[in-house]
Formats: structure tokens, sequence, C-alpha cells
């Protein structure tokens, strides 16, 4: 078989869609503009005071250092490169790789339990009700609540041992590894509600004779979540993982607040938290608002390709 | 049509808005009493400020407060972005020491008003720059604070030791803690997670090993944490955990308030706390009896070292007015009356606290055994080390406390990360 070098016909012109012939601007269109511009504006507005305007004032204070609440002064990328050097910011920034790492679980659980319930499973109409309740309990009584919960004497422990699983009994709060992965734990048991209630949302969109003529074909349970439920749901899917995605750096502070401070040691040290401690008990600002905009640049990196995809979803035509 | 509509709305929206502006305006040029906003941890609890408030504005109808009360180891947090943006309390509190001096582009300097208001006070150098009152002070103390070792008879008789008798040295209070362990309760109630009582325990050690001079050191930022006393001082902090003396969870609670629940439950032998505002001789002779409860000094580590047998002390709560009021002169009123006779004698009837005022009726001063016990302490004062501390440095002395406890850190480590928190000090760095 040869190779041919020739250059490529150009596709025929006939296959070219013609161009259509502009239409005569008219006084309508104008107005038209005027009035998308007029409803637009408002949004425009409020998201530059409230987003634009407190990010750029945050990079600006980046830059600078400050002494106590007293005057700053411009310190270029001192605050910066002091980062690299200083093990609390690294250690925060670890540990957020470690609680992304359980995205996985965030976004499978709530779709296993969306569809259970979408399915009708026995009990479905309780559970629908019950698992979004832990989403209504404000976060800070939540952490409150769970340091009585997984204290070494606590409820969790005394099940454990009451079963026969002693040796799981753990210091879930004092170990290392233990103390993040159980306030990841706790965050999940307050947040896959509202995960349960997106994808029930979603799962309304899909045809139920789409799921039905899966399920008469003889596709069980998984293989209708993943041939034809996660395809179809995409969108969806996406949607909550971005939201999981910046959630899990920025949603936790209150349960880090009442459950650990960031302990044992750093354990449970989050950049978010981090940020607040440097700022308002060290009262270094400047230092502060560098680890705000890294962890900003952080999340914004995570959640950049899933927006890109839900961005596609959402411009695609469809066939 | 429309446009009539228009300006209605438009209309609204301008004396709505100019109504807003005038309700946060400057209330001292309107009729009327001026109102003072006070942001207040509450010290000495809630029925002490209701007579605070009650008392104050009886003798001054041309003032109002309004208090602000936050809980005390959540203040920091509220207190903090009212400062950063400049708006907030008119008056507001901070701990007497560092976290005030940390603070102190939040408040007025009194300059020279501080001696004249001050003047009955038997102390107020922990307002003033440095310990200083040559040098600017930025409010008022009222009440005098500090740390002490509160005990409970009953649980020590029941460990087979004299509670008429406690332990005075270091290794005394091991042994007492073997028999206590032994009789199965917890020697020492702590709760680690927060920078208490890092910060409470912290000075006790400390005393047997630094002298005033070393503390002004540390204060200013000069003295190293790798200096082979301070190094000395975190091996005995970390001892007290390691050496099993506390409630297995100290790591994961706090001090205030589930470790000194442990003590107020009658589970533990020991608590270390402080003599005024909370957790004191006053809630836990509520809690235990009067009969059943003991105060002494933290046990001496060197018993010949020149501040062994001294007392940490330091004023209390400092209200200053905030740089930012418009009722500066309203705010000055009200903490000189906080300074006075008529507000101590308000604190000790009703906070049953220490009183810094020297004139307060000394018939009042509470009965209880243990208060009498804390004035022999009291008088005989020195530095607090603790309060000589800033944000980073108390934090990683919690933090390190937490992990050397459980066996994530060495104490050469933690001297290195101390050290590395007071290279990031913001304030400690400015005074070097």
């Amino acid at each position: 078989m040869t190779i041919s070098t020739a250059p490529v016909a150009e596709p025929a012109a006939a296959d070219a869609p013609t161009a259509p012939a502009r239409p005569p601007r008219r006084p309508a269109h104008a107005r038209e503009w005027w009035l998308g511009a007029a409803l637009v504006l408002p949004a425009l507005v409020l998201a530059l005071l409230f987003k634009v305007v407190p990010l750029v004032r945050g990079v600006i204070t980046s830059f600078e250092s400050s002494s106590g609440f007293g005057g700053s002064e411009f310190a270029g990328a001192d605050n910066y490169t002091r980062m690299f050097d200083d093990p609390m910011v690294l250690t925060s920034f670890r540990n957020a790789l470690l609680v992304v790492a359980t995205l996985p679980v965030w976004i499978v659980v709530p779709l296993v339990l969306a569809l259970l319930i979408h399915q009708r499973a026995p009990g479905w109409k309780f559970f629908r009700a019950v698992y979004f309740v832990p989403y209504t309990i404000a976060p800070i009584v939540v952490g409150i609540m769970f340091r009585q919960i997984l204290s070494p004497d606590g409820p969790v422990n005394a099940l454990l041992r009451g079963v026969g699983l002693e040796p799981l009994a753990i210091e879930w709060l004092n170990g290392r590894n233990s103390a993040l992965f159980s306030l990841v734990a706790v965050a999940l048991w307050s947040f896959f509600g509202l995960g349960v209630m997106t994808y029930l949302a979603g799962l309304a969109t899909i045809p139920e004779e789409t799921l039905e003529a899966a399920y008469l074909d003889g596709a069980g349970f998984f293989r209708r979540l993943w041939s034809v439920v996660v395809p179809m749901l995409r969108p969806t899917v996406a949607y909550w993982s971005v939201l999981c995605a910046s959630g899990v750096l920025i949603w936790l502070f209150p349960l880090i607040y009442a459950l650990t401070q960031g302990g044992p040691g750093d354990a449970t040290m989050l950049p978010e938290y981090l940020v607040f401690l440097t700022t308002f008990q060290f009262l270094d600002r400047g230092y502060g608002s560098a680890i705000g905009i890294a962890l900003f640049v952080f999340v914004a990196l995570l959640s950049i390709f899933s927006v890109r995809h839900m961005f596609t979803e959402g411009t695609r035509k469809p066939r | 049509m429309f446009r009539r509509r228009l300006a209605g709305v438009l209309a609204a929206g301008v004396a709505t808005a100019a109504l807003l502006t005038g309700c946060g305006g400057d209330d001292a040029t309107a009729d009327g009493p001026v109102t003072l906003k006070v942001l207040t941890w509450e010290p000495g609890g809630t029925e002490y400020w209701k007579q605070v408030k009650t008392t104050f504005e009886a003798g001054h109808p041309d003032i109002k407060l309004e208090m602000q009360s936050v809980p005390f180891d959540k203040y920091p947090e509220v207190q903090g972005p009212y400062i950063t943006s400049q708006s907030g309390p008119d008056v507001m509190a901070n701990n007497a020491g560092l976290e005030l001096f940390d603070r102190r582009n939040a408040y007025v300097p009194l300059g020279a008003k501080a001696a004249e208001i001050n003047k009955d006070l038997v102390t107020y150098s922990g307002a003033c720059e440095g310990f200083d009152t040559s040098k600017p002070c930025y409010g008022v103390p009222f009440s005098y604070q500090g740390n002490v070792l509160y005990y409970n008879k009953a649980v020590l008789t029941a460990a087979g030791l004299d509670p008429e008798k406690p332990p005075a040295t270091w290794d005394e209070f091991g042994a007492a803690c073997e028999a206590v362990k032994k009789s199965g309760k917890t020697c020492l109630a702590l709760g680690l997670s927060g920078t208490f009582p890092a910060y409470w325990d912290f000075p006790e050690i400390a005393r047997n090993y630094l002298t005033e001079e070393d503390v002004r050191a540390l204060l200013a930022g000069k003295l190293s944490w790798k200096d082979p006393k301070l190094v000395a001082v975190l091996e005995k902090l970390a001892e007290i955990t390691t050496k099993g003396w506390t409630n297995k969870n100290a790591p994961s609670i706090t001090m205030l308030p589930d470790g000194a629940d442990i003590f107020q439950r009658g589970d533990a032998a020991f608590a270390g706390t402080i003599i005024s505002d909370a957790v004191n001789w006053e809630a836990f002779g509520k809690a235990l009896g009067d009969d059943k409860l003991g105060v002494t000094r933290w046990p001496a580590i060197d018993p010949a070292a020149p501040l062994a047998q001294k007392f940490s002390g330091i004023e209390g709560a400092v209200y200053g007015v905030t740089q930012w009021s418009k009722k500066k002169e309203a705010g000055l009123e009200f903490i000189t009356w906080l300074a006075g006779k008529e507000n101590g004698e308000l604190w000790v009837k009703h906070a049953k606290g220490q009183p810094l005022n020297k004139n307060v009726d000394k018939a009042l001063l509470p009965s209880s055994p243990a208060f009498l016990k804390i004035q022999e302490f009291v008088a005989a004062p020195t530095l607090h080390a603790g309060v000589m501390l800033s944000g980073p440095e108390a934090d990683a002395l919690a933090r390190g406390w937490q992990q050397v406890t459980l066996g994530q850190l060495t104490v050469d480590k933690w001297a290195d990360q101390m050290q590395q928190a007071l290279e990031r000090s913001p304030t400690k760095k400015q005074t070097k």
C-alpha cells in the first residue's frame, strides 16, 4: 500500500453551507440589544462588585506585608516565596490533595443512592427525606455532634466494641490519617444529601422507557448505572463534580473549626483554615491573602477540566 | 407612564438608602442618649454584665450600652474581622499582654489619662506596651488573672493521699498521679485542642527555668526557642501527657468546656485553670462543693528557682475604646467607670472575681477557702510567660503538644517548630 502525498482536495463548494445573506439592520435589533444589555447589566455589576473586586483586593493584599493590624507595605513576591519554606502551608496543601483523592466517593455514593431512590427501592420515600436531613443541620452543629460521637469512648467505638470489632475502635480524631479521613467522612455525611437531590433532578430528565428498555434487555443494576444512567447524566455528574471539587476545599471550614481546629498537630490543617488562622489569629494579612490566592488557583485548576467539559456538553448542538 | 413609575422606584430607593445611612450614623449628634456598642466575652458571667449595664446606665443616663456577647473561645474570630475592616464596636476587650499589643492599632491610646483612670488599680501594666506604664496604654483592666492548680479533695482521699498536703514538687506530683490512676480516676483533666491550656500551663513550667528578664526577652522575640531553658520547659510540658497523667482523649478535646467538665464531674484529681472569669474556684466550688475544692501552686520542678514560688499573674480582660468609634468620649467615660470602685464591687459580688481596685470593700470578698488561699498566692506575683507568646507561637505550642502527646513529634522538633513560629510572628519581628 502506498501513501499519497498529493494535497487533499478541498471539499466541493456545494458541500459547504452557504452563508445566509445578512438581513438589513433594523431598529428593532438595536432595541433588542439594549434590552439584553440592560438585563445583563445588574448581574454583571454584582459579579464585578462581589467577585472581581474582592479577588483583586485579595491579590493586592497578597503582595503586601503587614504587622498585626497596623499598616502594610509592598512586599513583592515575598509572601508567595515564603509559602514554599513554610511546612504548615505545604502540609495543608498535601492534606488538600488527600481530600481531593476522596472525590470519587463523593461522586459515586450519592449517585448510587439517587438511582436506588429513583428506581423506587423499598422505603425510597423514607430515604429520600432522611438523606437530605443532614444537609439541613448547620455544619458547626455537625462538628460539635461528631466530636462527641467520634471520641474514644463515644457511641461509634461503643458500637464497634459491642459487635466484637474492638480493633476497629480506634481514636478517630487523634491519628494523623484517621483524623483527616474522619473529617472527610463527617463532611460527606453532611453534604451527600445535596448530591442525592442533584442526581434525582438529573434522573428525572431520563425517559422512563430508556431505563425500562435496558431492564427488559437484561441489564442489571450496575450495567444500567454504567451504560445508561451515567452517559445520560453526564452534565449532572459534571456539575456535581465541580461542586464537590471546589466544595471539599472550601466548605470544610466550620467542620474543621468545630471538630479538630486543624489538629492534632497539623493533621487536618487545610488551606482554607490556614488562611483564617494566618489572617485573624496570627494577624498576618498579606501572607493569609497569599495562601488564599494559592488556594483559589488550586481550586480553579481542579475545577477547570470539569467546567470545560460542562461547557462543551452545554454548547453541543443536538444531532 | 413607565418613566413616572421608574422615577417613583428611584425616589423610594434613594429614601431607603438615606434612612439606612442615617441608622448607621453618629449617635452623638442625635438627640437622646448615645448608644455604645460593647464587644465582650462576658468575663465574670452574664449576671455580672447585666449588673454592669444596669448600674452604669443608671448613673449615666446619657449613655446606653449595647452588649455584643461572644463566647470566650470564639472571640478572636469575631473580633478579627472588625479590626481588619476598621468598623464595629465602640468599646471592646482583649486579654492583657501580647494579645492586646498585637491589636494595639485598633485602640485609642489613653496617653496621660491612663495614670489618672487607673490610679486606684493594684496594677495596669498589662494594658501598656511592653508591660511598661510609661509607654502607651490602650485600655482598662479591672480583674486579676493567673493560673493555679485546683484539686478535688475527695479524689485525693480515695487515692490514699492527704488532701491538706497537695504535691508541692514535680516528683511528688508524679507519685500522686500514679496513686490517682490506680484508684481509677484521671490525674490531670486536660483538653489540648485549641491554644488553651498550653497558654495556661506553659508559664507554670516556665517559672522554674526563666527569670523575669528571660520572660521580657520572650516578649521581645529575643529568646530563642532552641535555648536550653525553653527546651527544658517543653520537655516538662511533654512529660505531663507522655507519662499518662492526663485523660486519654486530651489531644482531641478542648479544655473549655470538655477538659474542665472532667474535673467538674469529679472524674479527675487536678485541673490547671485560672483564678477569675471562668473555670475558676467559683465554678468548681459550685460543682464539687467548696469544702471539697482545694487549690495549690503548680508543683515546683526546681523549688530553688527564683520564680518557682511566685504567681504568674496578669491583668484580666482590658477594655479600650476603638480607633474607629465616633463616640470616643462616651467610650472613655465607660472604661473609666470600669476601673472604678463601683464596678470593682460588682465584680466581686456577681463575678466572684479577683478585683484590681484597691478601694473595694473587703467585707464583700468571698469566704471560699479556695479564694482565700488564692489571695496568698497573688501576693507574690511575677510576669505571666503565656501572655508573652505571639499568635503563631501559642498555636505552635498547642499543636506541638498535641503531636508530642501522640508520639508524632520529638521535643527537639517541637522546639524547631516553635522557633519557626517565632520567626513568622509579625509583631515580634517588628520589635526585634
